[in-house]
């Protein structure tokens, strides 16, 4: 008995001594509590929707603060489910009169002009008859050698497949035989790489579209909006360092340029909405060191399936194509490089895309100075992206009896341009501020399973896959006799919308982890570790 | 496109009939804010957006760039007093996009112009009608006597 109560008293010591030590205060610190001048915290805006910004602030933070490429995109597609609503701009749909809101959308001051700002010092290290010469024998040979060969002249093949399957061979053998006329002169062309029908997607939060309910709000008080690029590019060279800005910063802040506004919502132009996950990549993983776009030959066979027979419009057609395909592009690069929809790029980015068929030529030079088109920045950013686009050119006229006839040098000088422009490195600038230090990619990461847990994730979400299970949806017969009519007031309530749950709103990481089997667990109890580990950023 | 079955020829018929298209489209004002070139139209639900573009440039000989469409669920209620649920057809509407050029208002068929006109129209027709009902009771007091006969 008197043992029992000795050991009683003893824990109850101990217990005093663990919460004791909560109410203790320490002596020194009395005369640190005191400063000079009084120190008050930051005053906030209580107002609700100054609230709501903090919170989105915070958000942005916290993406800011992941270290790695690909932790960053998986937490950006944290909120979601089942993905975002995002408007879908595909490169090989273009519907009609939509360059306003491509534009708006991506934030762009299109500047129409023949001679484009990228400065080709001299001609002189070009030998252009050479190159002449060797151009002229590729188009020769693609229309009379190529031009039988069974995949272009398939009778199965529409036209439109056809014509790119020809831009193709003419591109890739274009951009051959100017590699090889100016790699000694050009000895960046010698380190860089080429990638042939890369895939480039990029998803960017777009402030400011008014939706059905919203043509009536305020710009500042409509939601943002999720927009999807999809890019079918037939070639694309990159290289290790980033080509040199066109202009500077502050004068990408200028009143000179202006962007069309967004009064009515994208559907009115043909550009609808669908469930994806949002997907960023510029033809390559992260992990690859030559992450600057150079140049990007662009498919035009889809032109063909335009029948608006308007001249102006189809020229605006190309323009859009040009501008999503520099932006598309360099927002991929920037969120590679540490950037986010949400975090602003700190130096800008270029990029020269090329819109061909072989015969017609489109230029485009493209600056991408800011990527944050979302709410809170649609009245404080003043930058613009810029993009300096050519008309159509011709390269040629026709071919006939194995000769090319009216070809344009200046199409050709304009293209030997774009390879001349010569990529360097960046003094005094970090190039991926955002992102850890030694650890950039996962692929740096020291732990294995947490590697292959995000890397499997990476994936899948890029993949844009639809999930094993179908998404929610409504019957017509719930809609008509459990909500509109109450009907079946017996029914149990189980459906969603009866227990005032939205669907939609599941984040990404509700959900069960993977089972471990029993056998694969350590020798513990029956009901621990079942479910495997996650590595959620 | 008509979906009345041609009869029978019997002797002495025409040779040739041509029947009237099924097909009908209805203007109708736009639910949402839409750019000055989209003209919004319920129309009959088995018209396709060829059907609706050569509809519009055949008969009426407008140029239409693209064309959407969409069915729309009709509406559900309740049959008052039954307690069944009844819903009407669903239909089809159609955004005709026009060259960007060219603008479209919807009309205002209902102009204050016209109302006003109505309203006098009306007026003058109560006076009328006041008038004779004065004068029939007149001599409503005095039954059997025509209208007319008074001191």
């Amino acid at each position: 008995m008197s043992l029992a109560v000795s050991n009683r008293n003893f824990f109850l010591k101990l217990q005093l001594l663990k919460y004791g030590r909560l109410y203790a205060t320490s002596l020194s610190s009395v005369e640190d509590e005191y400063t000079q001048t009084p120190q008050y915290p930051e005053i906030v805006d209580l107002a609700p929707f100054e609230v709501k910004k903090q919170d989105a602030q915070d958000y942005y933070e916290t993406i800011k603060a992941v270290k790695t490429v690909e932790e960053k995109q998986i937490k950006l597609n944290m909120p979601k489910y089942y993905g975002f609503k995002c408007f879908m701009l595909h490169e090989n749909a273009i519907p009609y009169n939509n360059l306003n809101l491509t534009q708006y959308l991506t934030k762009t001051h299109l500047i129409e002009n023949n001679q484009l700002p990228i400065v080709c010092p001299t001609m002189e290290h070009v030998n252009l008859e050479a190159l002449k010469r060797d151009v002229e024998d590729v188009l020769i040979l693609a229309h009379e050698g190529y031009c039988k060969n069974a995949s272009v002249k398939d009778s199965n093949l529409t036209e439109e497949e056809s014509q790119n399957a020809m831009s193709s061979i003419i591109s890739q053998q274009i951009h051959r035989a100017i590699l090889l006329n100016l790699h000694v002169n050009y000895p960046h062309l010698e380190a860089v790489q080429t990638d042939i029908d890369p895939r480039i997607e990029s998803c960017w939060f777009s402030g400011g579209i008014p939706s059905n309910r919203e043509h009536e709000c305020a710009v500042t008080e409509r939601k943002d909006k999720a927009v999807q690029y999809v890019g079918v590019p037939t070639l694309t060279v990159r290289s290790e360092v980033p080509l040199s800005p066109i202009i500077s910063f502050d004068e990408a802040k200028s009143t000179n340029f202006n962007i069309p506004n967004c009064e009515y919502q994208p559907q009115s132009f043909g550009v609808f909405t669908t469930h994806r996950r949002i997907v960023n990549v510029p033809g390559f993983w992260p992990g690859d060191p030559y992450q600057f776009g150079l140049l990007a030959y662009h498919y035009r066979g889809h032109i063909l399936r335009r029948r608006f027979k308007d001249p102006v419009e189809h020229q605006e057609a190309l323009h859009r194509q040009g501008i999503l395909a520099g932006f598309g592009w360099l927002n991929a690069q920037a969120n590679f490089l540490g950037f986010s929809t949400y975090n602003d790029i700190t130096y800008p980015l270029v990029t020269q895309c090329v819109v061909t068929n072989g015969k017609m030529w489109s230029f485009y030079a493209y600056q991408l100075n800011t990527i944050l088109m979302h709410l809170k920045y649609i009245e404080d950013n003043s930058k613009v992206n810029i993009c300096w686009g050519s008309k159509e050119l011709k390269l040629y006229e026709e071919i006939q009896n194995g000769k090319v006839i009216g070809f344009n040098e200046d199409v050709l000088k304009m293209l030997v341009s774009f390879y001349t422009n010569v990529p360097r490195e960046r003094s005094g600038v970090e190039l991926r501020p955002f992102l850890g230090d030694q650890e950039k990619v996962i692929a740096d990461l020291q732990d294995d399973e947490r590697r292959e847990w995000l890397e499997k994730e990476y994936k899948f979400i890029t993949s844009n896959r639809p999930r094993h299970y179908l998404p929610y949806e409504i019957y017509h017969w719930e809609k008509i006799y459990k909500i509109d009519h109450k009907k079946r007031p017996m029914d149990a309530r189980r459906r969603p919308f009866e227990l005032f749950i939205n669907p939609w709103d599941r984040t990404y990481n509700s959900r069960k982890p993977r089972y471990i089997p029993r056998k694969h667990r350590p020798d513990v109890k029956r009901h621990v570790g079942r479910d495997a580990k996650e590595y959620f950023p | 496109m008509s979906t009345r079955l041609y009869p029978l020829y019997q002797k002495g018929n025409p040779q040739l009939r041509v029947f009237l298209s099924n097909f009908w489209m209805k203007l109708v004002r736009p639910e949402h804010k839409q750019p000055p070139n989209v003209v919004q139209f319920h129309c009959s639900m088995e018209m396709t957006r060829y059907d609706i573009k050569n509809y519009l440039e055949k008969i009426y000989n407008v140029k239409s760039t693209q064309v959407n469409t969409r069915i729309v669920l009709g509406k559900t209620r309740e049959e008052p007093g039954k307690g069944y649920v009844i819903k009407d057809d669903d239909y089809k509407v159609a955004y005709v996009v026009l060259p960007k050029d060219e603008k479209f208002e919807f009309p205002n068929l209902f102009p204050e112009s016209a109302e006003k006109e109505k309203l006098d129209h009306d007026k003058a027709l109560d006076e009328v009608r006041k008038n004779h009902q004065k004068y029939l009771e007149k001599n409503s007091d005095r039954p059997g006597l025509p209208g007319w006969f008074s001191f």
